[in-house]
C-alpha cells in the first residue's frame, strides 16, 4: 500500500466522520427547532378550546379586577384577555365603551392597532389616550398579533356525531 | 358595595328585570362616562341572561354592542325563525319604545315638504306588502381574512331570510312627493352611540333612489307576522333585501331623500366599502380609492347536516341548504365531495319572491370509509359562481362569499 492510497483512506475516513458529525448536528438543530417552535408538530392537534368570555362571572364587581381568583392559565377570565403588562390599561380604557370581546376576537400588528385607535378617535369619540396609548398598543401588538392563516384554514370540527 | 354596584346587581339578578332594563343604555352610561372610566358590569349580566328575544344557541361575538351570529345548521329553514336571526348592532337599541307615539319623518333636500307619520298612519294610509327578504351582514365571513380585518369576526351566520311586512317605501315617498334631483336616501334610527353621547348618530346609511323605489323595499313593522324583535329594529325598520344589511336601518325614525350620495356615519371612509380595483392582501387603500358596496354577491350555505356528521357505512343522506345572490336569482346549485374535482347539481327551488333566498337539496352517498368535505357552490343568473377561497381581499373584510364547507366521515 503506497502513501497515496493511505492518504485516500484517511481522507475517506475523515469525510465519513465529518458527515456523521454533520448529520448529528442537523438532527439536533431539527430537534431544537421542533421543540422550540413546533412542539406539537407530530402529535395530533388537540381539540380547540375556544375562550369564552361569556361565561358567568362570580361577581360582576370583579369584572376588571386582576387577582388569583380571576386569572386562569394566564387569562383574565371575566374578560378573556391575556394577562400581561398593559392588560389593566386595556381593560379599563377599551372596556369603557365596548365589550372586550371586540379586542380578543381581533388580530393586528402594532401599526394596525394604532390605526384602529385613530379610527375610534376620528369617528367614535375616543379620547386622547396620552401615555396609555403606547402601553396599550404594545400589549395588543404583542398578545393579539396576526397569524398567517393562508388562503383558507382547515375545517375545525368541534364535535363528531352520528347522523 | 357602592350604590352603582348594588343597582347593577339588582338589575342583573332581578327576575323582574324588564326588557327595557336589559337593553337600556341610560343605566349603563349616564354615570360612567366619561368622567369615570369605571368599567361597566351590566354587560356580563346581559350575557348571563342572553340576548333579549334571541336563542342562546346564537354565537355571541360581542356583548356591547350586541353582535351574534347563527350557526349554519340552525338556518335550515325557508323562513328563519325570529329568535334565530343574527344580531348586528352598532350602538345600543332604544329603551322604552313607545309604539303609539313612534314617528317616521321623511325629509331631505329632495322632498317637496317634510312629512311625519305615526305607525298607525302608515298602517292605515298605505297598502301592506309582505316579502321574504335575505339580509346579510356586509362583513359576514370576515373571520377568514388574512391579514385579518378589524371588526366583529363573523364566520358564516350573519345572514337570515325572514318575512317582512309593512308598506312600500315608494308609496310613502310618492305621497310626500320627491323632486327629480333625488339620488339617494339615508335613514336615521333611535339607537344610542356607545359613547353615550345622545347627539351622536350611530350609523346612518342608505341606498340609491332606484333601489329605494323597488317594490320590495319596505318600511316594516312586522317580522314573521309578529313585532320585529328588539334587536332587529323594533318597532320600525327600513328593509332593502339583497344589499348589506346595514342599509336596512333599524329603530327607524327618519328617512332623508338626498340630492347627493348620502353622507351619514358609516357611509364614507372605509366603512361598507371595498377597493375600486383588486389589491394584494394587506394593502392600505386610501379612502378615495374605495367604493360603496351595493348588491351582495352570490353565496350559499349548507344547513343540513351540521358539520361533523359520521355517516353509517353504505348510507346515503340528504344535503340541503340555502342560496342567494343579492339583487339576482341563483340559477344553479352544486356540491362537491372531492375537494372540487367533480360537482353534482342539486335541486334548487325558486325564491318565494324576489330577493328571498332559495332552498336546495340533494342526496349524497360517500364512496368508502374516510374523511370528506362537502363543498357548496351557487351560480347566479349571470353565470357568476362562488370562489373556493377567499375572494378579493379588502381592508375591512367584506364580501367573503367563498364556498361553504362541512366535514363528514364515512364510518
Amino acid at each position: 500500500m503506497d502513501d497515496k492510497s493511505l492518504i485516500d483512506i484517511a481522507l475517506k475516513q475523515a469525510k465519513k466522520t465529518i458527515n456523521i458529525g454533520l448529520m448529528v448536528m442537523i438532527f439536533c438543530l431539527f430537534w431544537f427547532v421542533q421543540n422550540q417552535f413546533y412542539p406539537n408538530i407530530f402529535s395530533p392537534s388537540p381539540e380547540v378550546v375556544s375562550l369564552d368570555s361569556t361565561q358567568a362571572l362570580p361577581d360582576e364587581s370583579m369584572m376588571f379586577e386582576l387577582d388569583s381568583t380571576t386569572i386562569e392559565n394566564g387569562i383574565h377570565m371575566p374578560t378573556g384577555l391575556i394577562v400581561d403588562d398593559g392588560v389593566q390599561e386595556v381593560m379599563t380604557t377599551c372596556g369603557a365603551c365596548h365589550s372586550l370581546d371586540l379586542v380578543t376576537q381581533n388580530r393586528a400588528t402594532e401599526e394596525g392597532w394604532k390605526d384602529i385607535i385613530v379610527w375610534m378617535q376620528e369617528t367614535q369619540g375616543l379620547w386622547d389616550l396620552g401615555d396609555r396609548e403606547k402601553i396599550i398598543i404594545t400589549y395588543l401588538g404583542k398578545n393579539y398579533a396576526p397569524e398567517n392563516t393562508g388562503r383558507r384554514k382547515n375545517l375545525d370540527v368541534v364535535e363528531w356525531y352520528n347522523l | 358595595m357602592s350604590k352603582k354596584e348594588s343597582r347593577r346587581r339588582f338589575i342583573g339578578k332581578s327576575a323582574m328585570a324588564t326588557l327595557a332594563a336589559l337593553v337600556g343604555s341610560k343605566v349603563v352610561f349616564a354615570e360612567n362616562f366619561p368622567d369615570e372610566l369605571e368599567p361597566v358590569g351590566l354587560e356580563s349580566n346581559q350575557q348571563d341572561e342572553g340576548i333579549p328575544g334571541k336563542s342562546n344557541q346564537l354565537k355571541i361575538l360581542n356583548s356591547k354592542p350586541w353582535n351574534a351570529e347563527t350557526p349554519p345548521h340552525l338556518l335550515d329553514y325557508e323562513v328563519t325563525p325570529s329568535h334565530l336571526m343574527f344580531v348586528r348592532n352598532n350602538g345600543i337599541p332604544p329603551a322604552d319604545v313607545d309604539v303609539q307615539n313612534w314617528t317616521l319623518t321623511i325629509d331631505g333636500e329632495s322632498v317637496d315638504k317634510p312629512m311625519t307619520f305615526g305607525i298607525k298612519e302608515l298602517m292605515n294610509d298605505f297598502d301592506h306588502y309582505s316579502y321574504n327578504l335575505t339580509l346579510e351582514c356586509g362583513g359576514n365571513g370576515r373571520s377568514e381574512f388574512n391579514p385579518p380585518a378589524k371588526g366583529n369576526q363573523w364566520s358564516l351566520g350573519g345572514v337570515a331570510c325572514t318575512k317582512w311586512t309593512g308598506v312600500r317605501l315608494k308609496d310613502v315617498l310618492n305621497k310626500v312627493g320627491i323632486k327629480d334631483n333625488a339620488v339617494y336616501i339615508g335613514y336615521y334610527g333611535a339607537d344610542v352611540h356607545l359613547s353615550g353621547d345622545p347627539d351622536k348618530v350611530v350609523i346612518s346609511r342608505g341606498v340609491p333612489i332606484k333601489k329605494a323605489l323597488e317594490d320590495e323595499t319596505l318600511i316594516a313593522w312586522a317580522m314573521n307576522d309578529k313585532a320585529i324583535p328588539v334587536m332587529n329594529g323594533y318597532p320600525l325598520r327600513l328593509v332593502c333585501g339583497g344589499w348589506p344589511a346595514s342599509v336596512s336601518g333599524k329603530w327607524l325614525t327618519r328617512i332623508s331623500v338626498r340630492d347627493r350620495e348620502h353622507d351619514g356615519p358609516k357611509m364614507g371612509g372605509q366603512s361598507y366599502r371595498v377597493p375600486k380595483f383588486p389589491v394584494p392582501p394587506g394593502t392600505k387603500v386610501p379612502d378615495d380609492q374605495m367604493k360603496i358596496i351595493e348588491s351582495m354577491p352570490v353565496k350559499s350555505m349548507i344547513t343540513y347536516p351540521k358539520t361533523g356528521a359520521v355517516i353509517p357505512k353504505g348510507g346515503s343522506f340528504e344535503v340541503r341548504g340555502s342560496a342567494w345572490a343579492g339583487d339576482l336569482k341563483v340559477s344553479k346549485m352544486e356540491i362537491s365531495i372531492d375537494f372540487g374535482v367533480s360537482w353534482t347539481k342539486c335541486d334548487l327551488k325558486d325564491p318565494v319572491n324576489r330577493l328571498a333566498w332559495q332552498r336546495w337539496s340533494t342526496k349524497v352517498k360517500l364512496p368508502e370509509f374516510g374523511y370528506y368535505e362537502i363543498w357548496a357552490r351557487a351560480t347566479d343568473e349571470k353565470g357568476i359562481a362562488q370562489p373556493m377561497i377567499l375572494p378579493g381581499w379588502n381592508p375591512k373584510g367584506y364580501l367573503n362569499n367563498a364556498s361553504h364547507r362541512i366535514a363528514v366521515r364515512q364510518a
